[in-house]
This record gives structure tokens, sequence and C-alpha cells, in this order.
């Protein structure tokens, strides 16, 4: 079985995955994401727009606009 | 990529609008200083004021309160509690969590016990959800703070619900909306509690950042009203602009800050002379014509406030509905034994 990059969007109940390896800002360009919607975390960690993400890691994508 | 501050450590979160790049500490300090000078910009409030922090169980009130704390206010946090079945539940056990964890105990008013839970509320007022949200809202801040001898009531919005609102109001000329947009409302006679918007100077990413860094649960989920709220288009349309020129939230928001109080009294005037509703202040700051509520005592411009007479449908309302059921039961029961 081949290894690829998991992405979550918890909010929206989603999971996939693509092909890595992979920087951020191409992952939020290709899923429709505007860099200033979000943040990227992996485990604890908070990731840039450039961060590379590898196969076989899971990142999430979630939401930072709220309604009110 | 590096933090851009210490140099040193890698950087957790790039700011476009700020130029910068941050590792966590480093961004904490940052954040730190965002809250403190939009405190004191604005002159929001003092270490000597007593704080009710309006918390929802959303990101931006508790990372309000949570900051609030660090910074050593004396902060206690209310909870409205909705009545809107599952949502109201989650952000509760949130809101209980985060207080517990601080050696705190959430302030929690639970709208079905005061019999205006949010659904029922707006079906018997004929009002929109969030319309009824507001002015319920509103009624609480006051009083808790009334009761609880606070001197301030801090909200959780941040630059782009503000820029966002400011957006809206313009786009629309909403004149009276325009003149009393601002993250310092001030206390009006009795009765009408002083009102801040601290976390004005931040964005949604950025008290996001700090609420994942700092590891605070909070609901993910929206209020399922929320989904109707043109405030989403507005905030979205502004989301753009910043993508491509970063920074312009702020510009925007803070430039119309630094016109400065002229323009919203001009805006005050021109929205009383076209006819939109505005009530002349009086010296003391409540509108003109204002006395207390027959039933609860909350100053008003009627007999009544407008809390109590929505209270008193809603209430109504269940009753007659309650009845109506119990006729059905016995119209049901009543076959069962012909
Ligand atoms: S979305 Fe509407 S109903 Fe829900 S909390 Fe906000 S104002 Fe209240
Ligand atoms: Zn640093
Ligand atoms: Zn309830
Ligand atoms: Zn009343």
């Amino acid at each position: 079985m081949m290894r690829m990059i998991c992405v979550r969007i918890p909010q929206k109940k989603r999971i996939f995955e693509i092909p890595g390896p992979r920087v951020v800002k191409d992952i939020l360009a290709e899923t429709g994401h505007r860099p200033a919607t979000v943040i990227v975390t992996m485990g604890k960690q908070l990731l840039t727009r450039d961060h590379r993400v590898a196969d076989g890691e899971t990142i999430d994508i979630i939401s930072v606009v709220s309604g009110g | 990529m590096k933090c851009k501050r210490c140099r040193k450590a890698t950087a957790a979160i790039e700011l476009r609008s700020h130029n910068a790049t941050f590792c966590p500490d480093c961004f904490f300090i940052f954040f730190r200083r965002q809250v403190e000078e939009g405190i004191r910009k604005q002159r929001l409030m003092s270490r000597a004021d007593r704080v009710l922090v309006c918390v929802s169980g959303g990101k931006d009130s508790l990372v309000l309160w949570d900051e609030l704390l660090e910074m050593g206010y004396d902060a206690e946090g209310l909870y409205i509690s909705l009545g809107i079945p599952g949502y109201s539940d989650r952000s509760k056990e949130k809101v209980i969590a985060f207080a517990e964890a601080r050696g705190k105990k959430a302030i929690i008013v639970d709208l079905c016990d005061e019999g205006v839970p949010i659904p029922e509320a707006a079906r018997a007022n004929k009002k929109h959800e969030c319309s009824v949200c507001g002015a319920i809202k509103r009624h609480f801040f006051n009083r808790v703070a009334a009761e609880g001898n606070f001197t301030v009531v801090a909200t959780g919005h941040n630059l782009d619900d503000e820029s966002g609102r400011l957006l809206g109001n313009v786009l629309h000329w909403q004149k009276s909306h325009i003149a009393r947009q601002h993250p310092l409302l001030p206390a009006a006679g009795e009765g009408l509690v002083r009102k801040v918007k601290p976390l004005w100077r931040l964005s949604e990413q950025e008290t996001a950042s700090y609420a994942f860094l700092k590891g605070i649960d909070f609901v993910i989920e929206e209020c399922p009203m929320s989904e109707h709220a043109t405030s989403l288009i507005f905030k979205e349309a502004l989301s753009i602009i910043e993508d491509r020129m970063p920074g312009s939230r702020m510009a925007f928001y803070t430039g119309f800050l630094d016109l400065g109080n002229p323009v919203r009294e001009a805006m005050g005037r021109a929205a009383a002379e076209s006819g939109e509703f505005e009530p002349r202040p009086k010296d003391d700051g409540t509108p003109a014509g204002t006395h207390l509520c027959d039933r609860c005592g909350a100053p008003t411009l009627a007999q009544t406030c407008g809390y109590c007479r929505m209270k008193a449908k809603t209430v109504e309302r269940a009753a007659q509905d309650a009845e109506k059921k119990t006729t059905e039961a016995q119209k049901a029961s009543g076959k069962e034994t012909a």
C-alpha cells in the first residue's frame, strides 16, 4: 500500500489522502482554502505556509471563521 | 521559516499583515502586546475594573478570558445557555471545563430556566433568532453586571468581526449603526454597563492560533443559527482582500477609529435627520425618555422593557402549546376508551 498525506477537515467531518511531499500553501490552494481563513496543524504543532508535509503524516485544516 | 523576533526558534505562525513570523513563545508576547495596546489606545479599562467576560464556549471569548486572567485582571466569566438543543449543552461543557482548569466557576444563566430559550422566543415573537438573541444577551449582560458589581462587560469580538461589521454598515450606510460602532460603549446612567472589545486588534487567525497553541478546548461547531448570518459575507469579502493586500483589514478599521468622535457624531445626526431612530441622550448618557421597567427595573423607553415584553409573549405561547398538547392527548385517550 502506498503511503500518502492524510488531510482532515474536522469541522466538515472530511478526511482524504493526497500524495506527498507537498507544501502547506499548495495543499490549501488545491483544497480551495484561503490562507487567512484557516490554521493548519499537525499533532500539537502549528504549521506555516512553507512547511513541507511528508507522506505518512496527518494534518488538520481548521477554519477560523466564526459566525456571530 | 525562522521566528523573526528571537531569530532562533522555528516559526509556528506567519502574520503577513504584520510582516512577521513568530515561534510560539514570541507569538504569545506579540498577542499580549496587541491586547494591551487595544485596551490602552481606546481606554477600554484598567486593572481597577471588575470585568465580566461573556463566554460562549467558542475560541474568541475563551481566549479573551484566558488572556485577561494571565494579565492579572479581576475577570469572571458569564455563560448564557441559549437553549439550542445539542449546541448549548456542548458549548456549556467546554466553558465549565475551561473555568475549572483555572480554579474558576463561570456564572451560568440558562434561558430555559428564565423562560426564554432562543428558538421558542424567536417563534413566539416572530423574529429572527439572532435578533432576539442579541436583545436577550444584552439584558443579561447588564443585569448580571449590576448584581455582581462588575464595572465593565467584555466580549470576544475580534478584528475580523469588527471590520466585517463596519464594511456591512458602510455598504448600506446604516448611519445609526456606524454612530455606535466602537470597541468601547460607555456606561449610560443606571443599569447600562460599559461594554468593551479588548481583542479588536487581533484577527481570527491569531485568536485561533493562540487557542490552539495554549491547548484551549473550545466548541468548533458554530451556533446553528449563524448559517444565515449576513456578517459572514462581509467577513469573506474582507478575507479575499486581506489575502491579496495583507493589512487591509487593520487599516480599514483603525482608519475608522482614527476619524474619532466627530465622524460618529455626524453619522448620528444624519441618522436622526433622515428619520432613523436615534434617541437623544440626557446629560448622564441615558437616552431621553428613559425610565425603569415596571417588571425588572432595567432602563427602557417604554413602560415595560423589550426583554420583559419578549419574555411575556414566549411564556404565553409556551402555555398555549402545552394546553393544546393536553387537549390533543385527552382527545386521543377519549378515542381509545370509546
Ligand atoms: S448566531 Fe444568532 S442565535 Fe446563535 S449565538 Fe449568534 S446571535 Fe445568537
Ligand atoms: Zn521566537
Ligand atoms: Zn437549558
Ligand atoms: Zn424589564
